[in-house]
């Protein structure tokens, strides 16, 4: 029987090959576009299992309080691990962490940076990371000991075998190496690590984490397995102000479990993260399977009449309806897994592609019992949600209609269900178009924003200008470097700063001024700079004066912005002169700056000082200005000549600042790219549909077609009269996606203080497309049918 | 083996009432081979839908081989049917996407012969039809008369105590009309009941009786033998 049923199954595959292709090619995409989502779905939820001690491992973070606001922060202060691991029942092990460094390691002649952590040597158990060389029970017990990662180490020796070798830090220490382990992997919160140095290193260079009141480095514990995590939650949240009164922040902890995908914290509560993303994602996955299944349903259905000669002659033959229903349900599921085999295809082809623009490194892997099972599960699942609908359909013809060769009565339910598959299908893709449309424009728009500055022409050098408590050479000859580099011509300007481009990593709520309300706690950003930033940035002044360039001393006088101008007094240009007070000190307004974008690009400008820091103590970046149309590779050859001058070893590494820009939309590309490569999917699939429903429907108006041609209906008529049944099917979806998409679309700008606003033809253009795609489909069939052969047609009754 | 009494079927429309079978009465017995006629719209091909339980009565009895079955649900029509009922058609009614071959299985197939028998009963009922040369060919590749010729082999390979032939020659040319009534002879003279519906008097000449009927009634009988 079942032998029989595969025989039909695959002569009728093959009999009408445009069919089955389009049929099983809908689905196979379908399940393809799913299964990659899917393999980023699972990357992420298994973000972190690489550690084995995951569900005891948590991450210590700080509710702080400013105005009735509560902010979290990683941050912490530098004894707080040592001190609850000691006073607090139940943490079992902790560990300080710095944040991301980027250190020059050298062996010789050859000298590479590497990303990397200062850790306690208790972050080699919690994290239980992988030795292949040394002794990880012993390891980075020594000030003096460094941790490699086999490949950094690869790199750097061109072996793993380098246990007691030495490597210079930083261009200053010798570090022995004690021992190497595994890459940590990439979906990992420390997949970026090369290196591993003892956090007393760090410590003792940074007096200023020894105070309780100052956070400034991360806190990761262990609790025993049988701890009571409420009553650690209940002293852990008092625990700073034991040890200092002023200190304000109170500790709570995070779950390793919630590291990548729960992090977002609002007014001290956890409050989602990126699960948003990952829960769209799979909704949006589950749709496209949806839209492939429907697709399936709809030529299936369509092409029904032409295999209702068999199911009649099988039922006169004896099977029973429930017999046919099995029969087209094993049809579509056998169906559904020659999909799935192409989606395989389909989806290894297109993997390589997808992980460059995520940035991942998914891969198939048809090993893992996890995805030969969901592979064989959404086969069957397609399979029987696809063939459920033609199943019963066929099932349920009466033979003796079919076999006397009338015409089946047109089933208006099934007409009925199949325009309404259609009108899902095309709701969805038109919803995909506008929500592109939107999101393309809320990153253009935001791309397009005055910046306050001009950000062509200028690169960020940021490695080698200090190294840890002291000033670097590049700091200690800026003057000198300075004036080699104009004179090569190829530069405007340079100036020193203490952040790159776009970002103001400092802040302090410690200044007042004259009409500030003493109740009211602002914090103001600062900005550390030599006196050509300025020009060199091409800010520009809206009143006073920018910081003398002749060397005079500026340390009294500082720049603001024009929203902190507009804080001191109605008119910004009035704020010059004007007296701010810090502490003990007193600075005098000298100039106004417009307002440049920083931190949050799709926000509004923050209050921003700026201070004169001619001799470069507080500086980390050299910002250089070409001259406008210059040869960038000659330009950067020659700032290399000179800086590597004054910085031999060190390689040369720089940013073009506009390419740091288009950066910072990465997250929002990545979403509006995905999108629209989902509306291509979902309006292709859709059209296969489509396709296929046309040509159902020329095959069954064949005779009103024929007759009305004999009676003089013209072609272009006739493609009218088919077509135009589909336009409005294609309308009414419009009018369902419009109001949903609105809302999707509305919802998600309002996450954006400086945002697009959405206007009419963001939604009349998606529905033109459609419309367009949707003709260009349907009328293929239509005139197909309307320039046949009349009498031929006819005969066919 | 059929004893039909008052048996009634009416079409309804919203609008209209279409009486297809009148208070029809008749009997076949086992072994014959009978004719029914009649002009288009009088009721035949309703009779023969019911005498082979494709469709229900609206009232009346219905005794075959002895059993009343005009109450029968679809289940057990189809049931009753695949063991007793072989069906011809005047368009034959192959399945395309099958061969000779496996057109001719289908019928064993759902009654539950087992595979090894199918292959004998098969090939004994197409070399009895001389289309054994043919049995791997689809049937677009054959005449009509040797299409007719697999339908009978269908109808027939389930050894079915009466068979229903529903203008089996209408579709064909005298000369492959006469081979498949000679066939439906032979197959009578072996003892199969033949029920045949047909507008041909000289095919109708084929049978022992026929029946003709007018507006769901029979009219007159003649008895050819």
């Amino acid at each position: 029987m079942l032998k029989n049923y595969f025989k039909t199954a695959i002569r009728n595959l093959w009999r009408n090959k445009t069919f089955s292709l389009l049929n099983i090619a809908g689905l196979a995409i379908g399940i393809a576009c799913a299964a990659i989502i899917f393999l980023w779905v699972e990357d992420e939820v298994t973000y972190n299992n690489y550690f084995t001690n995951k569900d005891n491992l948590y991450q210590v973070y700080e509710n702080q309080t400013y105005d009735n606001q509560t902010f979290t922060f990683a941050a912490t202060p530098g004894l707080l691990a040592g001190a609850i691991k000691e006073e607090i029942p139940g943490i079992k092990k902790s560990t300080r962490t710095s944040w991301q460094n980027r250190k020059l390691l050298t062996v010789g002649e050859k000298g590479i940076y590497g990303n990397g952590l200062y850790v306690d040597p208790f972050f080699i158990s919690m994290f239980n990371l992988e030795f292949i060389k040394g002794n990880k029970t012993r390891s980075l017990d020594q000030l003096h000991s460094i941790i490699l990662t086999q490949s950094i180490a690869e790199r750097i020796f061109n072996t793993t075998d380098v246990v007691g070798k030495t490597v210079t830090f930083d261009n200053k220490n010798e570090y022995i190496v004690d021992g190497v382990i595994k890459d940590i992997p990439q979906n990992t919160n420390f997949g970026f690590v090369e290196w591993l140095v003892n956090f007393e290193v760090y410590f003792k260079e940074n007096e200023w984490l020894k105070s309780w009141g100052n956070n400034g480095i991360q806190t990761y514990v262990q609790l025993d397995e049988k701890a009571d995590k409420k009553a650690i939650d209940k002293k852990l949240y008092g625990f700073i102000q034991t040890k200092s009164k002023e200190a304000t922040a109170s500790p709570i902890l995070l779950s390793a479990n919630d590291w990548h995908l729960r992090n977002n914290f609002v007014q001290g509560k956890q409050s989602g993260g990126r699960i948003e993303q990952v829960r769209l994602f799979s909704i949006i996955a589950w749709i496209i399977l949806l839209i492939a299944c429907i697709n399936f349903m709809n030529l299936a259905t369509a092409r029904s009449e032409k295999r209702a000669k068999e199911v009649s002659v099988r039922k006169v033959m004896g099977a029973g309806s429930r017999m046919l229903i099995f029969q087209f349900l094993m049809e579509a599921i056998f169906m559904a897994f020659i999909a799935v085999l192409l989606a395989i295809g389909i989806t290894a082809l297109a993997l390589p592609s997808f992980n460059k623009l995520i940035e991942k490194d998914l891969a198939l892997n048809l090993l893992s019992p996890l995805h030969y099972i969901s592979l064989l599960i959404i086969g069957l699942v397609c399979g029987l949600i696809a063939g459920s609908y033609p199943a019963f359909y066929l099932g349920s013809f009466n033979p003796i209609t079919v076999l006397k060769g009338l015409k089946l009565k047109t089933a208006g339910g099934a007409a009925f269900t199949r325009k309404g598959l259609v009108v899902t299908q095309f709701a969805i893709s038109v919803m995909f178009i506008i929500c592109t449309i939107i999101i393309y424009f809320q990153v253009l728009h935001t791309k397009n924003r005055e910046l306050g500055m001009n950000k062509n022409n200028l690169i960020n050098i940021s490695q080698q200008l200090i190294t840890m408590k002291q000033v670097g050479n590049m700091g200690l000859h800026f003057k000198t470097i300075k004036n080699e580099l104009l004179a090569t011509g190829a530069v405007q300007n340079a100036a020193l700063s203490n952040d790159p481009a776009f970002q103001v990593g400092s802040n302090s709520s410690d200044f007042s001024w004259k009409s500030k309300n003493p109740a009211k706690e602002v914090l103001i950003s600062m900005e550390w700079v030599t006196p050509e930033y300025i020009n060199t940035m091409g800010m520009q002044l809206l009143a006073g004066r920018d910081f003398y360039q002749d060397g005079s001393v500026d340390s009294n006088n500082v720049l603001i912005n024009e929203t902190f101008a507009k804080l001191i007094s109605k008119n910004p240009a009035d704020a010059v002169g004007q007296i701010i007070d810090r502490d003990d000190s007193k600075l005098t307004v000298a100039g106004v700056v417009k307002d440049i974008v920083f931190n949050n690009v799709y926000g509004s400008a923050a209050p921003l000082i700026i201070f004169d820091d001619s001799k470069a103590k507080n500086t980390a970046v050299l910002t250089i200005r070409f001259k406008p149309g210059s040869d960038y590779q000659s330009a950067l050859a020659i700032v290399k000549t000179v800086i590597s001058k004054y910085n031999p070893e060190y390689p040369f590494e720089y940013k073009f600042v506009d390419d740091s820009f288009e950066k910072l939309f990465k997250g929002e590309s990545l979403i509006g790219t995905l999108v629209s490569l989902f509306a291509g999917l979902a309006i292709f699939i859709s059209c296969l549909g489509l396709f296929g429903l046309a040509a159902y429907t020329a095959e069954r108006r064949i005779k009103e077609i024929g007759i009305r041609k004999v009676l003089g209906a013209s072609v272009s008529g006739i493609a009218t009269l088919l077509s135009k049944d589909f336009l409005w099917l294609v309308i009414i979806s419009c009018v369902i996606a419009f109001p949903l998409a609105w809302y999707s679309m509305h919802t998600w700008l309002q996450r954006y203080e400086y945002r697009v606003s959405i206007s009419w033809w963001m939604f009349a253009v998606p529905a033109l497309i459609a419309l367009l795609i949707a003709v260009l489909t349907v009328s293929f069939q239509a005139i197909k049918a309307a320039v046949a052969n009349p009498v031929k047609s006819l005969r066919t009754e | 083996m059929i004893k039909i009494k008052d048996l009634e079927k009416i079409y309804r429309t919203e609008e209209i009432e279409t009486i297809a079978l009148n208070k029809l009465s008749m009997e076949v017995k086992e072994g014959e081979f009978v004719a029914v006629m009649g002009p288009s719209g009088c009721g035949k091909s309703t009779l023969l839908n019911i005498l082979g339980l494709l469709d229900d009565s609206d009232g009346g009895s219905f005794v075959f081989n002895g059993i009343e079955v005009a109450n029968f649900n679809e289940r057990k029509r189809a049931e009753m049917r695949k063991h007793n009922i072989g069906f011809v058609f005047q368009s034959f009614n192959l399945i395309d996407e099958l061969t000779v071959y496996e057109n001719v299985e289908l019928p064993l197939i759902y009654t539950g012969v087992k595979t090894a028998d199918r292959k004998a009963k098969v090939e004994a009922v197409l070399d009895k039809m001389k289309i054994m040369h043919r049995r791997n060919h689809y049937p677009q590749q054959l005449s009509g008369g040797q299409q007719q010729r697999v339908a009978v082999a269908r109808a027939v390979v389930n050894n079915p105590k009466l068979i229903l032939a529903d203008e089996p020659t209408g579709n064909l040319d005298s000369s492959n009309g006469n081979e498949v009534m000679e066939l439906l002879t032979d197959l009578n003279e072996q003892g199969t009941t033949i029920i045949m519906v047909t507008h041909s008097e000289h095919d109708a000449r084929f049978s022992h009786r026929i029946i003709r009927m007018l507006d769901g009634q029979t009219v007159t009988e003649n008895i050819l033998v």
